[in-house]
């Protein structure tokens, strides 16, 4: 939908919006998904109208606040909950504080449209905040997915410390999502592990290569796999899976997921003596696994717009198990199967799994492929939002509006 | 000695025996309404004592029958309720329903005993004192060893919350696994290979022979007694305590990712800040540890003296006390696993309005709810 538009009005902006309940007090932002671009994170900006009358000497207060979900909610016993929330910026923005601030480009365009019952805000993610991240659910998980999510919460009160009201409270979600850096790097990863027997002289010897080093979300992945076998067992077949390991750090817990698989027995049996090359290519998909249970997914906002998380990287020279969070990393697992005696044969080779640099060719590429498939999803939807495209402003709805309150 | 205890034993109901009673009710000794050729299922030790009075037996089948009416209501809701209701069918909650089965089947020998009571002897005789203490045995055995299980579950749930959940197919295990450590304290006895079954105290009930003077005996007792008193409270002890210290270090945790972050505060909602979980799960973790106590600890120590220790202290009346503990205990065990239950709450105010519970999540639950629709349409 919103692609769709964006296409006919190419020049618009499009902004998010979305009003409390009681209807007085109107949140704007520019964008959902915030980019961590390792060394500086894109500011949270945005803008707030409000009725000032209905105000009568109260303040409007903004937070950015990041909940960790590490467990099913069903799951909640003996008073334990599964869920931590944060409030990492807290922010006052009516009346202003500092007058002086600086103002992104969006935030001057929407404050001269919405008049002076506008006011702008604008928060930082603390340096070390974790990704948003979502642990896929099944179905028969119920409540609110696992993962790190972030929200703009929005309030009304007379101090900080007050509590709100719902009436008077709106919440928007936002993700902060890490991207590759501009250029992919040169380096191809790659192991070499050798097997030795017990009751047999000789080894088996197995290299992995891939073909880069990071992995834009949808690209196939190519593992160049020799294996050559110097012993007096034979290897069967051969297994080759992409792997996500999922850290988090929160409960200080791991598990893994197999998120492609490939098995072969081509060129098998590789007997004593012989030797093997040969390429195996994989594409890890969100699609794909749609019903496996844990997968981690870069945080979602919308049911069809979703792919595999991306890998955490880390600023260099900090350590990755200072990385808090959902850590998420990716490796190709090559097996050898030696036979019911000879045991397996197994080695890792990681990679990094992303998105493309905002900029980048690829990106490009990237988004006009995502436009077409949604302008095809949305081709025979009916559109529910109202929009405003003067002022090239288009305003999207977070929440759907309600009928009896004029606009 | 005897007449000391029999005197104290007595003295509560004289005002009303000589208004009601014939002296002959006086004079007669416990045990004196069995038929000669039942006369061997009463101990020996039974015999020093005068028969209770009428009003000791009436007294007791209305104790019984009031918690026959709370355990059935209490069990039978949260069978109904659990097992009806999709929102309630996890692995975690077979577990409840086990625990209120058992509960149940302790219920079933209430009616035999109010009968007793009436007729103030063991009706059917041996295989009536059988049957209600083949119920008896099951039944608190079984619920025993659920209370661990679920310490157990509920240990490997907050522990490791995404991968360490128990699914249906270990949980049907555990649950039979439950049935299976019920039996062999049961069928022995039953069988008399090992143990038997014999009326106590007022000879209205029957449980396991503790007080025929020889080692089998004896080691019978400490066997049951370790079976299914200690081994159930040292697993209990342990995962609870286990549990605890999870929690705990998960809070450490994400204290330090807070402070990574230069976070202050950390709770789950806005309402909880101030409110320590770990003194939260303490007190639940307390309140099942001390119900089990409660329950079992009475049977345990009557058994205790009556294998170990100075029987002399073993009156009718002290040993009936145990056993209204055990079954208050089956009563209240279904409110403090399952109104514990947030869900289960919510379920039973939509079922059953006339209840008037009041679900206290439900301004927060609401709250959860808009959110998910507020985000669930900003999708759209």
């Amino acid at each position: 939908m919103l692609d769709y538009l964006s296409l006919i009005f190419v020049v618009a902006v499009k902004v998010f919006k979305k009003t409390t309940p009681n209807g007085k007090v109107t949140v704007y932002l520019g964008k959902r998904d915030f980019i961590d671009h390792i060394d500086y994170c894109d500011p949270i900006d945005g803008v707030v109208v409000v009725d000032t009358d209905y105000l009568k000497g109260r303040k409007v207060y903004s937070q950015l606040v990041t909940t960790y979900r590490y467990g099913r909610e069903e799951d909640e016993v003996m008073g334990v909950k599964f869920s931590k929330e944060m409030v990492v910026g807290t922010e006052q923005v009516v009346p202003m504080v500092n007058a002086k601030m600086e103002l992104t480009p969006v935030q001057e365009k929407l404050l001269k449209k919405l008049g002076p019952n506008a006011f702008p805000f604008t928060f930082n993610f603390p340096e070390m905040s974790p990704s948003s991240v979502t642990l896929q659910a099944n179905d028969d998980d119920q409540g609110k997915p696992m993962g790190v999510e972030y929200c703009v919460r929005t309030y009304v009160a007379e101090s900080e410390e007050q509590k709100s009201h719902k009436r008077s409270s709106v919440t928007l979600a936002i993700k902060k999502l890490q991207h590759a850096p501009a250029s992919r790097g040169r380096r191809l990863p790659s192991s070499l592990v050798s097997k030795g027997f017990t009751f047999s002289n000789g080894k088996i010897s197995l290299e992995v290569t891939l073909d880069k080093e990071i992995y834009y979300h949808g690209e196939k992945i190519c593992a160049n796999i020799i294996v050559s076998n110097n012993s007096r067992k034979s290897v069967r077949n051969i297994r080759c899976m992409v792997v996500q390991h999922v850290e988090i750090t929160m409960i200080n817990s791991q598990f893994s997921r197999h998120v492609a698989s490939l098995e072969s027995r081509e060129g098998c049996p590789v007997t004593p003596g012989a030797s093997l090359s040969k390429s195996f290519y994989l594409v890890p998909l969100a699609r794909s696994n749609k019903d496996v249970r844990g997968v981690a997914l870069d945080g979602h906002l919308k049911e069809d717009d979703v792919n595999l998380a991306s890998s955490t990287l880390v600023t260099e020279g900090k350590c990755p198990a200072d990385a808090i969070g959902i850590v998420v990393s990716y490796s190709v697992r090559v097996k050898l199967n030696c036979g019911t005696l000879g045991g397996e044969l197994v080695t890792d080779v990681p990679f990094k799994l992303l998105h493309p640099a905002e900029g980048s060719v690829e990106k490009q590429r990237f988004n006009a492929m995502k436009k077409m498939q949604s302008i095809e999803r949305h081709r025979y939807e009916n559109s529910l939002y109202t929009n405003e495209e003067e002022d090239n402003i288009v305003f999207e709805d977070f929440a759907r509006l309600r009928m009896n309150e004029p606009e | 000695m005897f007449d000391t205890v029999n005197a104290t034993a007595d003295g509560g109901a004289i005002a009303y025996a000589f208004k009601m009673v014939s002296n002959e009710v006086q004079q007669n000794m416990l045990g004196f309404n069995i038929p000669p050729e039942h006369q061997d299922l009463v101990h020996e030790h039974w015999r020093n004592f005068a028969a209770v009075d009428k009003f000791w037996h009436y007294m007791l089948a209305l104790i019984y029958t009031m918690l026959m009416v709370s355990s059935l209501c209490g069990n039978g809701i949260v069978i109904w309720i659990f097992s009806t209701s999709k929102s309630l069918r996890s692995a975690s909650n077979m577990f409840i329903v086990n625990l209120a089965l058992f509960d149940l089947v302790m219920m079933l020998e209430m009616p035999h005993l109010i009968m007793n009571s009436f007729f103030q002897k063991m009706l059917g005789y041996q295989l009536g004192c059988d049957i209600y203490a083949t119920l008896g045995s099951v039944s608190g055995i079984g619920a025993a060893i659920t209370n661990a299980v679920i310490a157990f579950d509920r240990y490997k749930t907050i522990s490791c919350p995404i991968d360490g959940r128990i699914n249906k197919v270990q949980a049907i295990i555990l649950i039979v696994f439950t049935w299976f450590w019920t039996l062999p304290f049961t069928i022995l006895p039953l069988t008399r290979v090992w143990g038997k079954f014999v009326p106590e105290g007022f000879l209205t009930t029957c449980s396991f022979d503790s007080f025929t003077d020889d080692s089998d005996t004896r080691v019978f007792v400490a066997c049951i007694f370790v079976w299914s008193y200690v081994i159930p409270m040292v697993l209990i002890c342990f995962f609870y305590s286990k549990l605890f210290s999870a929690v705990r270090l998960h809070e450490k945790m994400l204290r330090e990712q807070a402070k990574k972050m230069n976070v202050k505060s950390l709770a789950s909602n806005k309402d909880d800040a101030g409110k320590s979980v770990e003194i939260r799960i303490a007190k639940v973790a307390f309140t099942i540890f001390f119900l089990f106590v409660c329950a079992w600890t009475p049977y345990a120590v009557v058994t205790m003296i009556g294998t170990f220790g100075d029987r002399n202290l073993l009156t009718p009346h002290v040993t009936m006390i145990p056993a209204v503990f055990a079954k208050s205990v089956s009563c209240i065990d279904p409110w403090v696993y399952a109104i514990n239950h947030p869900r289960y709450r919510a379920e039973l105010e939509k079922r059953l309005p006339w209840m008037g519970i009041r679900e206290p999540n439900a301004e927060t639950q609401s709250t959860n709810a808009s959110t998910a629709t507020q985000s669930a349409s900003a999708d759209a």
